[in-house]
């Protein structure tokens, strides 16, 4: 493996100027993607700048309607928790035991791949991404693939969940490596009916079509003949853009059978 | 792979067909170019660091034009070798079309990859490459704008 500084914080203010000070620094938290780079050299920063063990930054808490999830909790945390039954739903699934048991949410949604879960939680429950210098609205946060509102050097620190009256999380899964092929949030919030999309373009996006649908008429049925754009999405070796666009729509419709069982 | 699309630009053909050829405008819209050396008129080598999510990887490569047609289509041949992350290589085919409003680019890009990249990588090399070519042609459009 490449040799590099490992640098452990102890508050984010410490994290934030290690990672200034240095030409070229990352984070790592639960280390799920960082790690794997590191071993096939595809990734060699001089420094590693270490969040995992900041005190009070992987805390989960609950008040006011908003379910609050500290940068650092970890999957199987977010699990266990009983606020937004979808959300712990969505946790459970993520990778494997492993990854469950290092990866955080912070570290899924700052990487921004495409196929992770959590940006469908972001972007269908309306969450806001709190950094260590401002809140970013979670229909901003995602802006292309593996690209996010974050700044160089930028760290989030909180994800904060309105709790909606209800919502459902479906998706379907890669068999080998559990990244979502598409995954679909659909929330009723307070502000209206959300649906979110990961894993079928270059980041999580709303399908306003469906949420225009779902706000008059809350069943799968609804979903019939609304036509889904594929001409910006994914085409890999594990499924064509047109398969994901008819994805899109049945895990929806899942989804929507399950919020309203 | 293959992406397509199409940029308006408000200049001549004449104008952006000699920007297309200038390896110092290349240069400022390839994302990450770090250099861009002439090896004639029609060869350049290029040093590149893609950084594309947790992948940092600096590449050394060649850039050919090919079947030029003045001032109306070209083909660039690029072919990049990257360490330990493996290597790429790609084609862009450009056209102008004289418009009303100016010079209307449409390109079409192919590209793939190797190595370690593509061991993880190849999932993501179709968007990859579609983020790679936007920015591109926007950054190259946007000279005409300010």
């Amino acid at each position: 493996m490449h040799r590099f500084n490992f640098r452990q914080a102890s508050s984010i203010a410490e994290a934030h100027s290690t990672h200034a000070a240095s030409d070229d620094a990352v984070y790592i938290a639960g280390g799920m993607t960082l790690i794997p780079s590191l071993k096939l050299r595809l990734a060699s920063p001089n420094d590693v700048v270490d969040l995992s063990r900041i005190d009070g930054l992987s805390t989960i808490s609950s008040a006011g309607g908003v379910l609050s999830v500290g940068a650092t909790a970890r999957h199987c945390d977010v699990a266990q928790t009983t606020d937004i039954p979808a959300l712990a739903s969505l946790a459970s699934r993520i990778g494997d035991a492993q990854v469950r048991n290092c990866g955080t949410i912070g570290g899924s949604l700052a990487n921004n791949d495409p196929a992770a879960d959590y940006p469908a939680a972001v972007v269908g429950l309306g969450a806001t991404v709190h950094t260590n210098s401002r809140a970013i609205a979670g229909d901003e946060f995602f802006v292309d693939l593996f690209e996010t509102a974050l700044e160089d050097g930028e760290i989030i620190t909180r994800v904060d969940f309105s709790i909606p009256s209800r919502a459902a999380y479906a998706k379907f899964a890669n068999p080998a490596s559990r990244f979502a092929i598409v995954g679909v949030m659909v929330a009723e919030t307070s502000s209206g009916v959300r649906v979110g999309v990961t894993g079928a373009g270059a980041c999580a996006f709303r399908m306003s079509s469906f949420e225009a649908a779902l706000s008059s008429n809350m069943s799968a049925s609804a979903l019939d003949g609304i036509a889904v754009d594929s001409s910006e999405f994914n085409d890999d070796l594990h499924a064509s853009a047109q398969y994901r666009a008819n994805l899109v729509t049945v895990m929806a419709k899942r989804a929507v059978a399950q919020l309203t069982a | 792979m293959e992406e397509h699309g199409e940029f308006l630009i408000p200049a001549s053909r004449n104008e952006v067909w000699r920007a297309l050829q200038d390896p110092l405008v290349l240069k400022q819209c390839i994302d990450g170019c770090e250099q861009m050396t002439v090896i004639n008129a029609d060869e350049f080598e290029c040093a590149v660091t893609v950084k594309i999510g947790p992948v940092k990887a600096r590449f050394n490569g060649t850039i050919s034009i090919l079947e030029a047609v003045q001032p109306e289509s070209y083909t660039l041949k690029v072919a990049a070798e990257g360490g330990a992350a493996g290597f790429g290589q790609g084609q862009a085919h450009v056209q102008l079309h004289e418009t009303n409003e100016g010079t209307r680019l449409t390109y079409a890009v192919e590209g793939s990859i190797g190595g370690k990249l593509a061991q993880i990588g190849s999932r993501l090399i179709q968007s990859f490459s579609r983020k790679m070519a936007r920015s591109f042609f926007e950054s190259f459009s946007k000279q005409w704008v300010a």
